[in-house]
């Protein structure tokens, strides 16, 4: 092999390293934060025989990390990987590293949804305890619909993907705020609160069912690894050139990523940061090759919800800040630090 | 000898705006085929419509005799390699990994040794090892295209597909690209190259044949000799030229002089 190749061949095994020692503090970061909160403390160790079955603990430890903090933590790390995956993603098949899953206005139609629940009373599911997640989730899908009617057009191209998302989320904001307009106190507040962005709403059967999803749907965005080099790299004739549709290509990633942001919006209120950060924190250390830029982006993501889920638990316990408020006051300065410390 | 491609009575059109009516050309294997014309002749629309990026009003397009609108993105992106005018990215990759990008249409999902070497082959011969692991977004105008021309070569298509490869570069650059190219194309296998350019002594110099395009029919096709004449010259571009043969090679020199008033 000539020093070229080797060298190649060396970045790449480096960067599989770095995935791998994130994928390892990751796991052992969960497991902290399953011991962390405001009712009780746990070190890791004793945290871990608890989960394991090993220790006999008493009662209460054990319902508290079972059925308090396992939901919440297996929520940030399948919605951190989750909404990462798609804003790598739209980022890449649309060929700008300022979009983020809400740019599609995907999250906008979900707050639309939870709007008309809170202030109009009009569900779509009349069980009250998922009434508000099924008119988000619905709400969603109706502008993942727009955009599959989108892709059908022939000339569509990613600049307009990214207007209509922009006037569909002018369009909902109209909406939503004439019903805050006539809302009463205690529905703007419920409003408000939906919008934070939390981890507390979905049940652990909840989450099971999302990761269940998310890594169903892993393998497909996964697969589109080699068209997303191409498409994020030279844009639409360079794709062609190299063997790739763009205008198909990025219709599938859009329904894909936007599907993904719709599940995971519908439970946790509106998140966006983490999708725009993680992909671009991944860059800088992996590279732009999306074979290793999806998982790492993915880890990445799981991390940074979990780690601003955790000071948002603890930091000013029994008070518990919202994560979608937590990811922006960490993440964003940690973001802008990496950005400027590795371009400089 | 047989074509290795055929435009048969290709026609497009923007809206109602008939860009190219009724071309017919075909291109012989180890051939450069060199397209000149005035801005919106329908040069860079022409190459896009052979490499299916634009999609046939009306007509037919033939490689090594197969229709290629019967053939998959990737087939023809074995066959045929288009290298835009420009590419600019707005994330940062190395050189090495766009280079790697002409192997996209032979890799399903792992690189094999073989990429690998036909990518750092290809490196070292567009004289780019130094930049091999630099990022493609801070290079100058002319490395950038150095390396897309380099990703086109890794590619290994028959045919080569070239908008304007040489406007981004100084003239050092300019002459040692188009030196790879023609020894690529004349002595490996049966490649032939189709280059849309504006230099019309670059183009008398390394192409083998010139297509003169005008109001979107062609207007002259054959040697530079047959086609870089006078009365050709002044009737396309507007301008009146001096045509001196060379003494040393089968290239001759234009120099332009000064633009006819349009009456």
């Amino acid at each position: 092999m000539d020093s070229i190749s080797e060298r190649h061949v060396k970045n790449s095994k480096n960067q599989m390293g770095i995935i791998f020692v994130l994928l390892i503090v990751t796991l052992l970061f969960s497991i902290f934060a399953m011991g962390k909160g405001s009712s009780s403390s746990l070190d890791m160790l004793s945290t871990m025989k608890i989960i394991i079955g090993v220790e006999d603990a008493n009662s209460i430890q054990s319902d508290i990390i079972w059925k308090l903090r396992l939901p919440r933590i297996l929520m940030a790390i399948v919605g951190g990987a989750a909404l990462a995956i798609a804003g790598a993603l739209m980022q890449g098949c649309l060929g700008n590293p300022l979009v983020s899953p809400l740019t599609l206005g995907v999250a906008s139609g979900a707050a639309l949804g939870a709007a008309l629940a809170i202030v109009m009373g009009f569900t779509i599911v009349k069980s009250p305890e998922i009434a508000i997640v099924a008119n988000a989730f619905i709400f969603s899908l109706i502008v993942v619909a727009i955009i599959i009617q989108l892709g059908r057009m022939r000339s569509v191209t990613a600049e307009s993907y990214i207007l209509v998302g922009i006037a569909i989320t002018f369009i909902t904001g109209a909406i939503v705020s004439t019903m805050q307009y006539f809302a009463t106190d205690a529905q703007l507040s419920q409003l408000a609160h939906w919008s934070f962005g939390s981890l507390s709403r979905p049940t652990l059967e909840n989450t099971l069912w999302i990761s269940v999803a998310v890594i169903g749907l892993m393998p497909t965005a996964m697969k589109w690894s080699w068209d997303l080099n191409t498409l994020a790299l030279g844009g639409d004739d360079f794709a062609v050139s190299t063997g790739v549709d763009p205008v198909s290509i990025r219709k599938n990633i859009l329904i894909l990523s936007a599907f993904m942001t719709s599940i995971i919006i519908a439970f946790t209120g509106l998140i966006g940061f983490v999708g725009l950060a993680a992909p671009h924190m991944s860059r800088l250390v992996v590279g732009n090759d999306y074979r290793k830029l999806i998982p790492c982006s993915a880890i990445f993501g799981s991390f940074l919800m979990l780690f601003s889920d955790t000071i948002g638990r603890t930091l000013f316990a029994p008070i518990v800040i919202p994560v979608g408020v937590m990811l922006s006051v960490i993440g964003g300065p940690f973001f802008m630090y990496l950005l400027l410390k590795i371009r400089r | 000898m047989k074509n290795i491609l055929n435009a048969n009575e290709i026609s497009f059109s923007w809206g109602d705006n008939e860009v190219l009516k009724d071309i017919n050309f075909g291109i012989r294997s180890n051939e450069i085929l060199a397209i000149l014309g005035v801005n919106g002749a329908g040069k860079s629309t022409l190459l896009k419509c052979l490499n299916g990026i634009l999609k046939l009003g009306s007509g037919k397009i033939e490689i090594l005799e197969k229709d290629t609108s019967e053939m998959n993105l990737i087939e023809i992106s074995k066959l045929m390699s288009y290298v835009p005018q420009s590419v600019r990215s707005s994330f940062s990759v190395d050189v090495f990994d766009v280079v790697l990008l002409g192997r996209r249409p032979h890799i399903n999902w792992r690189i094999s040794e073989e990429d690998r070497q036909i990518v750092s082959k290809t490196i070292r011969l567009f004289d780019l090892e130094d930049f091999a692991f630099r990022k493609f977004d801070k290079l100058s105008g002319g490395e950038r295209q150095r390396v897309v021309i380099a990703k086109a070569v890794a590619q290994d298509p028959q045919i080569f597909l070239f908008d304007e490869p040489t406007s981004d570069l100084d003239l050092k650059n300019q002459i040692e690209v188009m030196q790879i190219m023609k020894d690529i194309t004349s002595v490996s296998g049966r490649k032939s190259a189709i280059i849309a350019i504006h230099d019309i002594n670059i183009a008398a110099r390394f192409a083998d044949r010139i297509m003169l395009l005008h109001n979107g029919k062609i207007f002259a096709l054959g040697t530079p000799s047959e086609v870089l004449t006078k009365s050709n010259i002044a009737e396309v571009f507007g301008v009146t030229c001096d045509v001196i043969p060379s003494t040393n090679d089968h290239s001759m020199r234009i120099i332009v002089k000064d633009g006819i008033k349009s009456k």
